[in-house]
């Protein structure tokens, strides 16, 4: 069976993970794999945990990317607690800056939720922040997190949302209970947020995703590099313009790549003179 | 457009206490201000996403260190003058199917550079360098000159500052139809408000976001009794089955009643990009018709070939000649 993933998440801890998994009632995927994944195949959610800290925030990422073979156009959402500056405890936030500590580097990940969370700066730091000098979220792995997940589809598919646990007023509790708690409580606006974030995805399939029949002419006919570039760009101009065509009726009897790009380059000559811009 | 959809401002370190970052944040009480070291942290991030950032950009300002003033690439205005441009600004608000900003930029965000003083200090320089010369400063290419005066007040300063300098001419390129900064002051005779126009039909499949063509010419003809010069630019001209008829009819509507006196100059230009913005531009909307159009390749640039371009270049003018004296018209070759 074909795995269509849509949604990736990458989280840190086991206890953040669970209302997710139950949620969107994913499996494990094998219990022998470097880092535990999760997975449906009917809702296209897949679910890696991570570990505490950026590295292995980064590497469990590239591993679920890598293990799914996950598309161009999937979204990547870190979620879990940290720390914050001030209360409430269990308020969720969208990290619209995520700083790391250790080099200064800044990222700036994903489209703005506004609709559903507030939005705040986050800092990643490498050890449990206890003073929150700044007013910031803190956490331990966003920046591993958003240094990579980009390359896997873009800035704007890679979000991260937090979970408030602990503040100067509230000392953080690492009972996993607590923590699934802080989860379970927002399980609501997750779900709304990722509503949006799903229909961005559909947006962005429809804009990258091959169709089935250029896989198949693929499958049959020969290509040079240069070629099967040419083609996947003369397609996408002739399918918009013939929307409603069958495309075997301009494939060439001879399985010739060449032919092919040189049918549906003279199918939209042909057209020029009526040419609409709908 | 309603401003408060900009939900992000951020801030570069260095402008934070600049005059103009207190008023446009004062201007935009709802949007969340982030503070950035440099706004190419944001901006010039590889992996973005142009296409899904223009849903929701975010406002960046801030501060423009160096290449205030740069000469007009040749071709872009009338060959009588010397031609520089400014840049207050990167991205529009408009999104326009056709705009080369898409393929120029990785990012849709919108940067304002509040540092105008630093501008307008570099105009004075350019002035003071070619005072034997007649020069023209084209605001307006990097973005569109008056559609984010509510927020920036630039071309307000820009005017305050040209007053002072009547025999150099200043160019506001736009789509907007805020000309309510330009109504209320004494028209500028040293000014040029330029429009960008395409047939109606067309406008309202490629100018996304843009006022509407009629509103346009509203504009136009307002600030032309008001006693403004203004410009038209039809640029990028767009091909399609009976465009003759489309742009014979918007050249009609305009001209109609506008006083030939009011009329700076009449440019047009055919649709072009260079290759590698092509593929940039088709990349975002490889389901686009207007890219669908098998364009052809001369000399890496992408456009609708010589004959569709001179069909179309020779009726417009053509066109034009029937209400305008030819000096006023000119081809923009850029």
């Amino acid at each position: 069976m074909e795995i269509k993933i849509k949604i990736c998440w990458v989280i840190a801890l086991h206890a953040e993970a669970r209302p997710i998994i139950e949620a969107y009632r994913m499996k494990i995927f094998s219990n022998e794999l470097i880092f535990p994944v999760y997975i449906n195949h009917e809702t296209g959610h897949a679910l890696v945990i991570s570990g505490i800290g950026t590295a292995r925030s980064a590497a469990a990422a590239t591993y679920l990317k890598t293990l799914l073979s996950i598309e161009n156009y999937a979204a990547w959402v870190n979620i879990g607690i940290a720390g914050f500056f001030k209360e409430p405890v269990g308020k969720i936030y969208q990290a619209l800056k995520v700083l790391n500590c250790h080099d200064n580097q800044a990222f700036f990940p994903g489209l703005r939720l506004s609709d559903y969370v507030q939005g705040s700066p986050l800092l990643t730091v490498s050890k449990p922040e206890l003073n929150f000098a700044s007013r910031v979220l803190y956490d331990m792995e966003a920046a591993g997190f958003c240094e990579v997940a980009p390359l896997f589809s873009c800035n704007e598919l890679t979000f991260v949302f937090k979970v408030v646990s602990d503040t100067p007023m509230t000392k953080f509790n690492n009972s996993k209970k607590f923590v699934k708690g802080l989860l379970e409580n927002n399980m609501e606006i997750i779900s709304k947020l990722l509503m949006q974030i799903e229909e961005v995805v559909a947006e962005e399939e429809k804009r990258l995703r091959m169709p089935e029949e250029v896989k198949e002419v693929m499958a049959i006919f020969h290509f040079t590099e240069s070629n099967r570039h040419n083609f996947e760009m003369v397609y996408r101009k002739w399918r918009s313009t013939f929307p409603d065509r069958k495309f075997d009726e301009v494939q060439p009897p001879e399985n010739s790549a060449k032919a092919l790009i040189n049918n549906l380059e003279k199918e939209l000559l042909d057209e020029v003179k009526d040419w609409t811009l709908t | 457009m309603d401003f408060d959809v900009i939900e992000t401002i951020f801030v570069e370190e260095a402008i934070n206490d600049h005059p103009t970052t207190g008023h446009i944040l004062k201007s935009l009480p709802r949007a969340q201000f982030i503070e950035i070291s440099r706004y190419q942290e944001i901006f010039n991030k590889r992996h973005q996403n142009f296409r899904l950032q223009k849903k929701n950009p975010c406002l960046i300002l801030a501060k423009k260190h160096e290449n205030f003033v740069l000469p007009a690439p040749a071709g872009f205005g009338m060959n009588s003058n010397l031609n520089f441009y400014f840049s207050h600004m990167y991205n529009c608000i408009y999104d326009c199917r056709y705009c080369f900003l898409q393929g120029m930029y990785s990012s849709a965000h919108y940067i304002l550079f509040v540092n105008y003083e630093d501008f307008f200090k570099a105009i004075s320089e350019t002035i003071e360098k070619y005072s034997d010369n007649s020069l023209t400063f084209f605001s307006g290419y990097d973005c569109d000159s008056l559609a984010f005066e509510k927020i920036s007040n630039f071309a307000n300063h820009s005017l305050n500052f040209f007053s002072d300098h009547p025999s150099i001419e200043l160019e506001l390129r736009t789509k907007s139809i805020v000309t309510s900064p330009l109504i209320k002051r004494e028209p500028l005779r040293n000014c040029i408000v330029a429009f960008s126009l395409s047939p109606k039909k067309i406008a309202n499949i490629l100018d996304k976001k843009a006022p509407s063509i009629s509103l346009r010419i509203n504009a136009l003809k307002q600030l032309a009794k008001a006693g403004w010069s203004v410009g038209l630019r039809f640029d990028p001209l767009i091909y399609c089955a009976d465009w003759e008829t489309m742009y014979s009819e918007l050249i009609a509507e305009i001209m109609h009643d506008l006083n030939p006196r009011s009329l700076h100059s009449v440019s047009y230009g055919p649709l072009r990009f260079p290759k590698k913005m092509y593929k940039k531009i088709f990349t975002l909307h490889p389901n686009d018709k207007l890219f669908s159009f098998p364009m052809k390749e001369k000399a890496g640039i992408i456009s609708y070939g010589t004959e569709i371009e001179d069909l179309m270049s020779k009726f417009i003018k053509n066109e034009l000649n029937k209400y305008t004296s030819h000096n006023k018209i000119f081809r923009c070759a850029v």
